[in-house]
């Protein structure tokens, strides 16, 4: 019955495509989030649907669609520096097998990342695009807030629908996700056309926002309670009224807590005592594998190098009985651990020079959504404030995708490039709309300085 | 339950975004924007009577 749903979903959307092949782009974005033939039985898991849609989206932007008004930013240049490099590394990879399956999905990620932003020429094509960004991810958030409201969910027990631990199904890069979309799902609530605010779309909004927020605890992932912490200044940093809303944020808090599971509250404890966490400890102990592995091959070993590592590390816990605290050390040897850090995953697997080229495409990324935030501060005319507050909601959730990047390996996930892409369309979009705005006809200032000021 | 009625949902409202793109013109072309009230740039240097 699902699969027969979603088939008729993918048909609605193909035909409404050929009206508007936008549609096309949105409908790959779609696929790529939500992986409808993950969830389905039959019929869907036997076709390459990624493969249509994306084909459909370039072909008709190809042969359709206008390209004048397209510009290409340097930040296009960077991707396509470390898709060329990441195929290099892929080529002499330590895991040429384990590589080439990384490969296989990370290239498709990026090329999409290059691609997007060329179609991204009109104000409704953004909205329309974070729109199918924030409802595609909600498809999975409402399934995990909810069941968090209902049974409390638990690290690893949290059922998100697929048995896949990939993309936005795995609990930690969920989390992440999910918190770093809030500010999203705010700019659409405020400054939707397609679906303007009232009500309806605000009570959704509100209750997509608490469910975001109950990710973290379900699946207890305690990188998305950093990526919260991390929120709450973001949105204070432009907030009017912001002893109000540190009032309603700690009472929200202070509520909160007798409701968060047990297990939640002993597993948040453990990130101030990381020296007796494995989880932890096995971290700490793989980036300095990472750092010791670079200084021998500073060009990365290739995806999936962390195979290769072997690590050994004293794990020391305290133990109190009877006023007296204990300290007991053992010894833990453990092999092919993953990074848990997309700085470390980059660092170890594409070397510097990977680590450096991903730097600059997320840091200029947060450095022009702050130009262009700043630039449009200001202006009243309610056809590009617009731009300025999508800046500031791409920045804001850009800054806590790297937070969460910190201690999740997800350099390369592509909801993330997707932002990326929207970022950099934005980027263009905005130049090239200011510069239209200055334009003025000859004809213009010859009369002007034609008439004598007397006579006007 | 649960799954059907988030994917119900976010499926509805995803057909509801495309379906209201079909009717709207600005998807593919948007209206020149409005001149700048004031001259940016080079232009803002000038003195008003030039």
């Amino acid at each position: 019955m699902r699969d027969l749903a979603f088939v008729g979903f993918l048909v609605a959307v193909l035909l409404l495509g050929f009206r508007r092949p936008f549609i096309f782009v949105l409908a790959y974005v779609y696929i790529d989030v939500v992986s409808p033939q993950r969830l389905s039985y039959f019929l869907l898991n036997s076709i390459p649907i990624s493969l249509i849609f994306f084909a459909l989206a370039l072909v008709s932007w190809l042969m359709v669609d206008d390209k004048a008004e397209s510009r290409i930013a340097p930040r296009q240049g960077l991707i396509l520096a470390l898709l060329l490099y990441c195929w290099g590394t892929t080529g002499n990879a330590d895991f040429p097998v384990e590589a080439a399956e990384k490969w296989d999905w990370v290239w498709k990620a990026l090329v999409f990342a290059l691609f997007l932003p060329l179609t991204l020429r009109t104000r409704v094509r953004f909205e329309s695009l974070g729109l199918f960004l924030v409802l595609s991810a909600a498809s999975i958030i409402i399934v995990g807030g909810i069941k968090t409201l209902a049974s409390g969910g638990g690290y690893g027990v949290l059922n998100l629908m697929a048995t896949t631990n990939t993309g936005l199904y795995e609990s930690s890069t969920v989390s992440t996700v999910a918190i770093a979309i809030i500010p999203l799902i705010l700019y659409l609530m405020r400054y939707g056309t397609i679906f303007p605010p009232d009500w309806r779309v605000k009570t959704f909004c509100f209750a997509l926002c608490f469910a975001c927020l109950l990710i973290p605890i379900g699946t207890e992932a305690r990188t998305g309670l950093v990526c919260i912490a991390a929120l709450g200044p973001l949105m204070l940093r432009h907030n009017k009224r912001r002893f109000l809303y540190l009032a309603i944020v700690g009472a929200l808090g202070l509520a909160s807590l007798p409701f968060l599971p047990s297990s939640f509250t002993s597993r948040m404890d453990t990130i101030t005592e990381y020296k007796a966490d494995s989880s932890a400890s096995t971290r700490v102990a793989v980036w300095k594998w990472t750092l010791d592995y670079v200084d021998l091959h500073p060009f990365g070993g290739g995806f999936d190098a962390y195979r290769g590592n072997s690590i050994r590390y004293e794990a020391v816990k305290n133990e109190t009985a009877g006023g007296q605290t204990e300290a007991t050390t053992t010894l833990i040897v453990d092999k092919s651990r993953a990074y848990h850090s997309s700085y470390f995953e980059m660092l170890g697997e594409q070397g510097w020079p990977g680590l450096i080229l991903w730097l600059m495409i997320h840091g200029i990324g947060i450095f022009r959504m702050e130009i262009l935030r700043r630039r449009y501060e200001r202006r009243s005319d309610p056809n590009v404030v617009w731009i300025g507050k999508l800046a500031d909601a791409l920045q804001q959730g850009h800054i806590i995708y790297l937070v969460g990047s910190l201690f999740v390996g997800m350099a390369f996930q592509p909801f993330v490039y997707m932002l990326v892409g929207m970022q950099i369309g934005l980027d263009t979009y905005a130049s090239r709309r200011a510069k239209e705005a200055r334009f003025r006809p000859m004809r213009q200032p010859i009369v002007d300085i034609a008439t004598p000021k007397s006579f006007s | 339950m649960i799954d059907n009625f988030s994917l119900g949902l976010t499926h509805g409202l995803l057909l509801l975004v495309a379906w209201r793109l079909i009717f709207r013109a600005d998807v593919d072309r948007e209206t020149a924007p409005k001149p700048d009230e004031k001259p940016g740039g080079w232009a803002d240097q000038r003195p008003p009577d030039a």
